[in-house]
């Protein structure tokens, strides 16, 4: 199969969790390994239940498409397949196949004798994913609670969701998570563009040095962070943006039931602030 | 080392500070849409026992006294403007009813001169007329908002003289600066529109005055001249700070009403009990604007508001925090005194109960999880 | 013993402070002296300073605090000038933009006035700091992606300040100063233009946003888990690819079938991270001005789920012809 220039030398056998020399191939250019086999297992059935689900439903329109959680009243047991059940196949299937690339990437990281950041900043996705659709449900004791597969559908859950706080915005939780999100994003634009205009610095000019790329941002801000530490801030900005989104829904129902804004009473109220 | 400690100390203090205000498990839930829309009621068991056991109707202490034929207490006693057609049997019992409600601690004399039950020198007797008069509406005349269940004066009253939930308008803000420092009539952490920072008089524009609160169009795209939909944010502001203030008094969520894919959407978009929100913040108004305005120079300038206006009644004053006041504890129908006269056809043919209102079981029973 | 997972720096070795790269004739001087704080050296570098203050970056300061002041002033003016009351409600207090009344007029001072003159200095002070954003990047030789990103961030900025208010006719549009009134301003624009859900714009600007932090986590747990190849030297391995550079490349191709360069990543970076505010901008401008309901306008090109009814529709009582 067509390799990049450098990467034969790389294609050597080790590092498997599980399955030893059986799976340890390559398709084209993707890894197998058992957990690539057990990933396109419940990817494929996943997938599959999907398809099942939208040609039970009244349309095939990608945007419309819903698959619903079982009603609350079902609480925390296996629901009938047209009224949620094929809804909790479809999230087993998910939590099957997000585990099971998180694995790969481990068997892959160490095949490569990298460290293992990588899947762990995808746990954290999956966390947050679990956090949705199983810990907070059962929390709540159903999994009615949990967002529905569908485009639009699951947005409306979020609207609704939100609502049910009557201003979301006020959960401080979701305050931090959004300015992580943001502070994540600003950052992420501040590297790029800082690693292009060293590599890139214009017509005619030499490309830069990490003494260049240092120098702007102390002119600029008084601080440069550098070039491991930027590595290490998106990281930190981008998992702990992950980790207070999960908080903010798993205190939203279970350890919070009236408006959010009501929850700043504490603040308010506090007797330092004398009368 | 350091950091490691000082990490963990962080993490412990924040998670303390944030507990600080919070709740637990198990919850209580009941779903009022189609299953993964998101809508649903959350509460907390725990406070709704208590609100339960604080929003109890009082036991009925007797029966209606019913003498067909027997003398009516306009004609036995003087003065009587409001309640003549009972009988003297069922007027005492109403009497006697009223005091527990409004006035437990001072008794008769609360409205009445000692000894001349007749005369109207006392203020809260000219109050108490009208207060029957409003009672008897809201029972005969807005059964949309209210249907079978009614009103008394225990409903507001609870045994106070003053009901806990009324509003006055707003202190007009000093500015102290005179240059600088308006607050727009918001951001404050205002009680009214539950702590946040929206506008904090959503009582006036909307239980007083008949402001429109619908911000929504009906084009998809923005249109000129007429058709143009010239709703500010602000003015979405204001609705939003009212809506929550609907909310809070009665303990739901915007989803008991709306699915918030659309909020101005009827139809599928819109519980059955968005319909009788239409018809309560109307008969709210009603009520302020017929009965509560016009009694404004009968209180005396203690009862006022900080700008001299009569107190008037929100959501809050009857629901205290129940989707239905005290639950939807049946009280009115023991006291035929508080609804109008049956000779007396006083409000316009108004729509069908059926067709609005009507208590719809919820798509689901009420879930307390299981833990 | 556990392996070092290079998330902090255990050992620092401390040395000189770096005075910069030479800047050419006609700049100002840098101020210093730099120094140095141990703890941030345990994330990223231990050096603080040296500054640049030109003529852009003190334009721009000053009119900064200027916006900064009339918005904190005013804010403790609504407190009867209480210093403890403004720490108190400061997440609630704030600068509101004009009533809809006054349209595009400049308002009375304190009606609105106010917040005009300190947008306006904000604005002036941002353009400012791009302008130094530029010229500092031009002066070292750089290339100006970092102004570029700020663009597009100023045009958010512009869009949600300047632009959607004047072609709405009203300031009263914009937003307000405050923390939470801010987040009131998101939430009442929302639900006045039909649920911004269903803003395609919005939605786009979302993946971008999600898109930007699923990037940073992928793109520094890489580096991280090639530091011990020199993988944070991004600059030499984009010249001279290395070992460091080839297993990141691998290890994304072996994962997902698609890598990118050490270069090339940080195109994906800039590009995610900028088209969140650029699409969201474009997002907001066409709120009020060409769509009045998101809703409505997803029902008409058939992207709006529905869902089976569980009661009866509720008819719209205004509807029904009684007289309220």
């Amino acid at each position: 199969m067509a390799m990049l220039s450098f990467e034969r030398k790389y294609r050597i056998r080790g590092g498997t969790l599980i399955g030893g020399d059986l799976f340890d191939f390559w398709v084209g250019p993707f890894y197998v390994g058992f957990f690539g086999i057990s990933t396109v297992f419940f990817a494929l059935v996943g997938t599959a239940m999907i398809m099942w689900g939208a040609a039970m439903g009244p349309t095939w329109n990608p945007w419309q498409i819903n698959i619903a959680p079982p009603d609350i009243s079902n609480g925390l047991k296996m629901a009938p397949m047209m009224a949620g059940g094929l809804w909790q196949v479809i999230t087993v299937c998910a939590l099957g196949s997000f585990v099971s690339w998180a694995l790969r990437e481990v068997e892959i990281c160490r095949k490569l004798g990298m460290g293992l950041h990588v899947p762990v900043a995808f746990g954290f996705a999956i966390f947050a994913y679990f956090t949705l659709q199983v810990i907070r449900p059962v929390l709540m004791g159903s999994w009615g609670h949990a967002f529905p597969y569908g485009i639009y559908s699951h947005l409306d859950w979020v609207s609704n969701t939100g609502y049910q706080y009557l201003h979301f915005h006020y959960n401080p939780a979701h305050m931090i998570a959004v300015t992580l999100f943001f502070a994540t994003t600003l950052s992420l634009s501040l590297h790029g563009a800082l690693v292009l205009s060293a590599t890139n610095p214009g017509k005619g000019q030499a490309v830069k040095t990490p003494e260049h790329e240092d120098t702007f941002f102390r002119d600029v801000i008084g601080y440069s962070v550098g070039t491991l530490g930027i590595h290490r801030l998106g990281l930190f900005l981008a998992l702990a943006a992950v980790w207070f989104s999960a908080l903010c829904i798993v205190i939203s129902g279970p350890f919070w039931t009236r408006g959010w804004p009501e929850w700043w009473g504490w603040w308010l109220n506090m007797p330092i602030w004398g009368h | 080392m350091m950091t490691r400690i000082t990490f963990k100390l962080l993490l412990a203090s924040t998670a303390a500070l944030l507990i600080a205000g919070c709740e637990r498990p198990p919850i209580a839930v009941s779903q009022t849409g189609f299953r993964g829309t998101g809508m649903e009621q959350v509460y907390n068991p725990r406070t709704l026992a208590t609100q339960a056991s604080l929003n109890k109707a009082p036991a009925v202490a007797d029966a209606i006294v019913e003498v067909p034929g027997g003398p009516k207490a306009g004609a036995i006693y003087q003065n009587v403007k409001v309640l003549g057609d009972l009988s003297v049997g069922e007027f005492a019992r109403t009497m006697s009813a009223i005091t527990e409600w409004v006035a437990p601690q001072q008794g008769c004399n609360y409205c009445h001169v000692a000894g001349n039950f007749a005369d109207d020198s006392v203020y809260t007797k000219i109050v108490a007329r009208k207060m029957l008069q409003m009672t008897q509406k809201i029972n005969s005349g807005w059964k949309q908002h209210v249907a079978e269940t009614g009103v008394t004066c225990y409903t507001c009253h609870r045994g106070n003289n003053i009901p806990k939930e009324i509003w006055f308008k707003p202190e007009p803000q000093k500015s102290a600066g005179g240059n600088l420092g308006n607050d727009a009539g918001q951001n404050r952490a205002a009680k009214s529109v539950g702590l946040s920072s929206l506008p904090y008089d959503p009582f006036t524009p909307y239980f007083l005055d008949s402001k429109p609160i619908r911000v929504n169009g009906k084009e998809a795209l923005a249109m000129t001249g007429a058709a143009a939909n010239r709703s500010s944010i602000k003015q979405a502001e204001h609705t939003y700070g009212t809506m929550i203030h609907w909310s809070n008094s009665l303990g739901v969520n915007c989803t008991y009403c709306h699915n918030t894919q659309s909020f101005s959407s009827w139809g599928a978009n819109a519980t059955p009990q968005r319909a009788t929100a239409w018809y309560g913040i109307r008969m709210a108004r009603e009520l302020n604007n017929e009965y509560m305005v016009p009694l404004t120079s009968v209180f005396p300038a203690n009862r006022l508001g900080p700008t001299g206006d009569v107190a008037k009644a929100n959501c809050a004053t009857c629901h205290q925090g129940a989707f239905k006041p005290l639950y939807g504890a049946a009280m009115a129908k023991h006291y035929p005194a508080l609804y109008a006269p049956a000779k007396a056809p006083d409000a316009p043919a108004t729509v069908p109960v059926a067709d609005a209102g009507q208590a719809v079981p919820l798509a689901g029973k009420v879930e307390v999880s299981a833990k | 013993m556990a392996e070092y997972q290079n998330l902090f720096t255990t050992v620092q070795p401390t040395g000189p402070a770096s005075s910069g790269v030479p800047l050419p004739p006609g700049d100002s001087e840098r101020i210093g002296p730099p120094f140095f704080l141990h703890l941030a050296g345990r994330l990223g570098n231990a050096q603080i300073g040296p500054i640049y203050l030109g003529w852009l970056g003190l334009a721009s300061l000053l009119f900064g605090t200027l916006a900064f002041n009339i918005i904190g002033f005013n804010m403790l003016a609504q407190v009867d000038w209480n210093p403890i009351q403004m720490i108190r409600q400061l997440f609630w207090l704030a600068l509101d933009p004009p009533a809809p009344k006054y349209g595009l007029s400049i308002a009375p001072l304190n009606d609105g006035g106010w917040w005009n003159i300190a947008g306006f200095m904000l604005t002036v002070s941002l353009i400012l700091w791009w302008a130094r954003m530029y010229r500092r990047a031009r002066q070292l030789g750089l290339g100006t992606h970092v102004a570029w990103a700020f663009a597009a961030a100023i045009w958010l900025y512009l869009v949600v300040g300047f632009f959607r208010p004047v072609m709405m006719g009203s300031w009263a549009e914009s937003v307000p100063f405050g923390i939470f009134p801010h987040l009131d301003w998101t939430a009442a624009l929302s639900l006045r233009y039909g649920n911004l859900f269903y803003n395609p714009f919005h939605a786009l600007s979302i993946v971008f946003l999600y898109g930007s932090v699923l990037l940073f986590a992928m793109h520094g747990a890489t580096i991280l888990a090639v530091g011990r190849y020199g993988g944070e030297r991004e600059i030499e391995q984009i010249i001279d690819r290395g070992t460091a550079s080839e297993r990141a490349g691998l290890f994304w191709r072996w994962t997902m079938g698609y890598n990118a360069t050490m270069e090339s990543i940080h195109r994906w970076a800039w590009w995610f991270a900028v088209l969140c505010p650029l699409v969201g901008g474009i997002g907001i401008l066409l709120t009020g001005t060409v769509v009045d309901n998101w809703y409505l306008w997803s029902v008409k090109h058939h992207v709006v789920p529905g869902y089976p009814a569980v009661y009866v529709p509720t008819i719209d009582p205004a509807l029904l012809g009684v007289k309220p």
